[in-house]
């Protein structure tokens, strides 16, 4: 069920999509006004077709193969949903899109401290103190190997201290 | 000068008395640690090389930089089969089979097929590159934009025998991965398309985000729901430890005509301008898949689909320096930084090397082929090193791949990236739950923006109208374009065939069984 769900959203958003979002600008006049050029929307339109025909024919082929079968039905969605919600893997996904929020803030430092000291307690580890220093040390390793030796850009933080930490273990090497 | 000359003077250029030769060593070690790191990729570890060179002479500088940007490209290979995170979208096929391979305990295997397959195919390609340099390169310019056009498209046409079990998901999925390539400002006009608005997304979908969200996240959020997880105890009687043996002789030696083929393919995909590695390694995945006695076992965990794809991509990537040195065209971002570092030595690229320059020509040619053999046992000396990591219980390993994959992500400039990787991460799941393929998407997104240019660009030029085109003209334009020459319409011809092979072929083993 949650694959046919799946395949009608993305059809009425590809129609969606066809209709409103393919071009999003003024086209130059003189590009239009030259009659060998290809239409900016010509080729995302094609793709756009193309899919929306896929779809259908898939949303077929999933309700032939599932005739009759009673793990198709609603109440069977309705009850792998909630178990979808209650799982491991929801709660790491929360995990991780709140770390994307946060790394603009707080910095890389305090943030991979933060998602690795979380999503290690989610996958199992019992003693906290241990995973609680293994991220910061990790985290901290991690800011100095990349940022401070490799030269490559990490996020600091908008917090002053957080940053001037962030800057001050960069200039370490 | 002659081909025996060009050899004698690059050798003895990179000889240099066993400073050279020792200068060589310190780049492999650092390009293979580089391109092993996530976010420090092949373009960056050329970067970061560069600051090295600032004291040396044109010479030097160039076999440094060279032997840093083929061991990188290498090196990339190692994450993409321990995490499953690709380093370059061409690295994309080797987790297919090698990360499967290190889940089982077998990542030293892996990983020294991987290297020793890129040592190949690298070695190949700069062998053929230094014999036939010059030809190639006036070929590689015959190319018009219809011929590269057809090229493309035959790197795309493999979705249908992708997964020849589930072709229309398979089609679905690559139908999706060019429309997020339309994503961002059109390559003619440079109108925004498909933005909903969002100025982030002007400049387009950023891909490494995209690849790394699809399979490093999505294979970590797996690994959370999974009962039994990745772990160095599955390496067989190896109590606790990961398994570090290398590939047997016999293991490589079946495998000889996988390395040769994709070699060659490889090669002839690199020269052509614009074309990459990433084509190569997905085409001589598929075609390997089609051609093997046991395709069933291709994407379990098999050398050969390794060998496939590393051997592909790195000929590729070696068959690049052709069009890099001798046109002055770069293949990719790391070319683009290797020929800005080689013309900031003084290296003027283009038709004119052989004649002025022939000694840096031939230096940067004999550096690859050195830089391939000594690849091999540097290379696999660090790899066993790396494949410890996988020793490191799942608690800590988990994260630490999502932060690697967050350095990753970030490393290609902005926040956006890491929020594209964090959705990319969750719409691998639900690409899981809808029967989709991940590494169809990919193929898509990568060949699609490449593909839209030179379908543009052949349309344009073909059959040239003074007033608003009618449907004639329109037909004559398409069919102009990307029929017009004898090798586009040969490769056009190839991929529709290959496009109808999932009617016609049901049919044809009907008839033979009759």
């Amino acid at each position: 069920m949650f694959e046919l769900i799946c395949n009608a959203l993305l059809f009425v958003f590809l129609g969606f999509t066809y209709f409103t979002h393919v071009i999003e600008a003024k086209i130059p006049k003189s590009y239009l006004k030259n009659p060998n050029v290809l239409h900016p929307s010509a080729w995302p339109k094609a793709i756009i077709i193309l899919l929306m025909i896929c779809i259908v024919i898939n949303i077929y082929k999933i309700i032939k193969k599932n005739k009759g079968n009673p793990e198709f039905g609603f109440s069977a969605f309705v009850k792998n949903s909630k178990e979808f919600f209650k799982s491991k893997m929801f709660l790491g996904m929360l995990i991780l899109i709140a770390a994307a929020f946060i790394l603009e803030p707080l910095g890389f430092v305090v943030t991979a401290a933060l998602t690795m000291f979380a999503y290690g307690i989610l996958l199992g580890e019992k003693k906290i103190w241990r995973i609680a220093l293994i991220s910061v040390g990790v985290a901290l390793l991690m800011h100095i190997l990349f940022s401070g030796l490799l030269n490559v850009t990490l996020p600091r933080g908008t917090v002053p201290f957080l940053r001037n930490f962030a800057l001050f273990l960069e200039n370490l090497f | 000068m002659s081909l025996g000359q060009m050899f004698a003077s690059g050798l003895s250029a990179v000889w240099g008395g066993g400073t050279m030769f020792l200068m060589v060593v310190v780049a492999i070690i650092l390009g293979t640690i580089f391109g092993a790191l996530p976010g420090v990729s092949a373009t960056m570890a050329v970067a970061l090389g560069l600051t090295f060179t600032y004291t040396m002479g044109p010479v030097p500088a160039i076999v440094f930089l060279v032997a840093i940007y083929c061991s990188s490209i290498t090196g990339g290979s190692i994450t993409a089969i321990l995490f499953k995170i690709p380093g370059v979208p061409s690295s994309a096929p080797t987790t297919f089979d090698g990360y499967p391979m290190a889940q089982r305990g077998e990542a030293g295997k892996a990983l020294g097929v991987a290297l020793i397959a890129s040592a190949i195919g690298g070695l190949f390609s700069a062998l053929v590159m230094f014999l036939l340099s010059e030809p190639l390169a006036k070929a590689a310019l015959a190319f018009g934009q219809g011929d590269l056009f057809a090229i493309t498209f035959l790197g795309l046409s493999i979705l249908v025998v992708l997964d020849t079990d589930h072709i229309l998901t398979t089609i679905i999925s690559g139908l999706l991965g060019l429309l997020l390539a339309c994503i961002g400002q059109d390559p003619m006009a440079g109108v925004a398309r498909l933005t909903f608005g969002q100025v982030n997304l002007l400049s387009g979908m950023e891909m490494i985000p995209v690849l790394i969200g699809l399979f490093a996240v999505t294979e970590v959020f797996k690994q959370t729901n999974a009962k039994k997880r990745l772990s160095a105890e599955d390496g067989v009687g190896n109590k606790g430890k990961v398994n570090t043996k290398m590939p047997s002789m016999k293991e490589l030696w079946s495998i000889k005509w996988v390395l040769l083929r994709c070699s060659i393919v490889g090669t002839v995909v690199g020269i052509l301008p614009g074309a990459g590695a990433t084509i190569a390694s997905f085409m001589c995945y598929t075609m390997e898949n089609k051609l093997s006695k046991y395709p069933e076992k291709f994407g379990t965990g098999i050398i050969d689909g390794i060998a496939a794809s590393e051997s592909a991509n790195n000929a590729a990537t070696g068959g690049a320096m052709v069009p890099l040195l001798c046109l002055g065209i770069p293949g990719g971002n790391a070319a683009a930084v290797m020929a800005s570092a080689l013309a900031l030595k003084g290296v003027q690229m283009g038709p004119l090397l052989l004649t002025n320059q022939p000694e840096y020509l031939s230096a940067t040619f004999i550096t690859m082929i050195i830089t391939n053999i000594l690849m091999v046992i540097v290379a696999i000396g660090i790899a066993k090193v790396f494949a410890q990591i996988l020793a490191i219980p799942y608690y800590y390993l988990g994260p630490i791949i999502l932060l690697l994959a967050t350095i990753g992500s970030y490393s290609e400039g902005n926040f956006v990236g890491v929020k594209v990787m964090v959705i990319a991460g969750i719409f691998g799941i639900i690409v899981k739950y809808m029967h989709l393929n991940s590494a169809a998407i990919v193929l898509g997104l990568v060949l699609g923006g490449m593909c839209e240019q030179h379908f543009s660009l052949a349309f344009q030029g073909a059959h040239i109208v003074t007033q608003p085109m009618n449907f004639g003209d329109i037909m004559q334009k398409i069919f102009g374009g990307l029929f017009g020459t004898p090798i586009a319409a040969i490769v056009m011809t190839a991929c529709i065939l290959m496009l109808l092979s999932p009617i016609y072929m049901p049919l044809l083993k009907k008839a033979k069984k009759k």
